[in-house]
């Protein structure tokens, strides 16, 4: 899994996406209206391709509905996200700390082992032997 | 090495020839160049692994060990300068405006600001988008700055994410060292455990109590925990022994106890 930060800059990315994708949706598919009751929506020339690709009203409604709660969706995973961040109540000096106390207790836990290992070798040694002692019969 | 075609692939090859210094790599030019460093290794008293460059090396193996670090910690590559320190532009030098200020904090500095400033710019990326999309329907020529706007908050928000990355990289080794100590110590408790199984199977073994033990069903009732080594041998005997055989074999027996006495004493 990727860590946290590119998460959120993906996360970020996509969000700049929907405003895009928000956008040609409004742009592609809503209605003309007049302003002013001396307005008027032109005619449409026969030769010339089409602008818009006009839904019915509800359509639209429930579309503009569907990309806004997706919208919020996405700033709702930034957030969190965001909350998530490793380390947020960790100041560099903790940090340089926490590596300090980590690489003592590695040692100690590496001395650790390696006695255990040897203990074990000696132990295997000596099950050996008296194996050995008894296959002689 | 000298063919006659070498002048003319110059003119015709697709790619340009390697550098010319690839011929200074031969088998010999290397086992000189080997001997060079070992020499210098021994005379500096240190590890041949740690040379890493060898002053005044013969000329002709100039070639032959990677050249020095940039004086001034700068040089170009494909007419790109490069640097030796690798830093994040900085907001202002890239020419962007900087929305918030947490680019600077000290080391004892927690990064709560940095969550909150974080939000409070995605908050405003949501915000401006619908201020354009309200502009897009009032005033569509004025929309301009709304995406200026927005794209200015775009690059901060990742700007900041960037100036995060090294604490985050610190938080992931502390991360990595951790579970690397919790895997050593569950292994170390691993080895202790199976060390002290063995350890009392074969202490079992030796204050196993042979002379009381009958051969026939003795082993398996008093030492559970002798291992199935000891439990076939006697039965193993057992199968074929006869009246004849007991007295050797139970001074053999004895032989036997008298020597896993000794290894563990």
């Amino acid at each position: 899994m990727e860590d946290r930060l590119t998460q959120l800059q993906d996360a970020v990315d996509q969000l700049a996406n929907q405003f895009i994708a928000c956008f040609y949706y409004i742009e592609r598919h809503h209605d003309f209206e007049t302003f002013g009751p001396n307005d008027k929506v032109p005619d449409k020339k026969a030769e010339q391709p089409d602008e818009v690709e006009t839904l019915a009203a509800e359509e639209f409604q429930a579309g503009q509905i569907e990309l806004a709660r997706d919208l919020i969706t996405k700033e709702q995973q930034i957030e969190y996200l965001i909350s998530s961040l490793p380390g947020l109540d960790n100041s560099e000096r903790d940090q340089e700390q926490s590596i300090r106390d980590l690489e003592e207790e590695l040692k100690v836990a590496e001395a650790q082992r390696l006695e255990a290992v040897k203990e074990k070798e000696e132990v295997l040694l000596r099950l050996d032997q008296v194996l050995r002692g008894i296959r002689r019969y | 090495m000298d063919n006659p075609e070498e002048g003319s692939s110059k003119v015709t090859a697709l790619y340009p020839d390697p550098p010319p210094f690839w011929k200074d790599f031969t088998p010999e030019n290397l086992a000189r160049f080997d001997s060079v460093k070992q020499d210098y290794a021994e005379q500096q008293g240190i590890d041949i692994d740690t040379v890493v460059r060898i002053p005044d090396v013969p000329d002709d193996l100039i070639y032959l060990q990677p050249p020095a670090e940039p004086i001034d910690a700068k040089w170009r590559l494909f007419a790109e300068p490069q640097s030796l320190d690798d830093e994040l532009q900085s907001l202002e030098t890239a020419g962007i405006q900087r929305l918030a200020d947490t680019g600077e904090t000290d080391r004892d500095g927690k990064h709560i600001d940095r969550a909150f400033e974080l939000k409070r710019l995605a908050k405003s990326m949501l915000l401006n988008f619908l201020e354009l999309m309200g502009l897009m329907s009032h005033n569509p020529s004025h929309t301009q700055e709304k995406v200026q706007d927005l794209k200015t908050l775009l690059l901060n928000f990742h700007h900041f994410l960037n100036e995060y990355r090294p604490h985050q990289a610190r938080e992931q080794l502390i991360q990595l060292m951790q579970d690397q100590l919790d895997s050593k110590r569950a292994e170390t408790a691993a080895i202790r455990d199976v060390v002290d199984k063995a350890k009392r199977a074969v202490e079992g073994l030796g204050s196993m109590d042979i002379p009381a033990v009958e051969p026939t069903d003795g082993n398996e009732n008093e030492n559970n925990k002798s291992s199935n080594e000891m439990v076939q041998a006697p039965v193993a005997i057992n199968g074929t022994h006869d009246a004849k055989d007991e007295g050797p074999y139970w001074g053999r027996e004895g032989e036997g106890w008298t020597f896993l006495d000794a290894d563990f004493a």
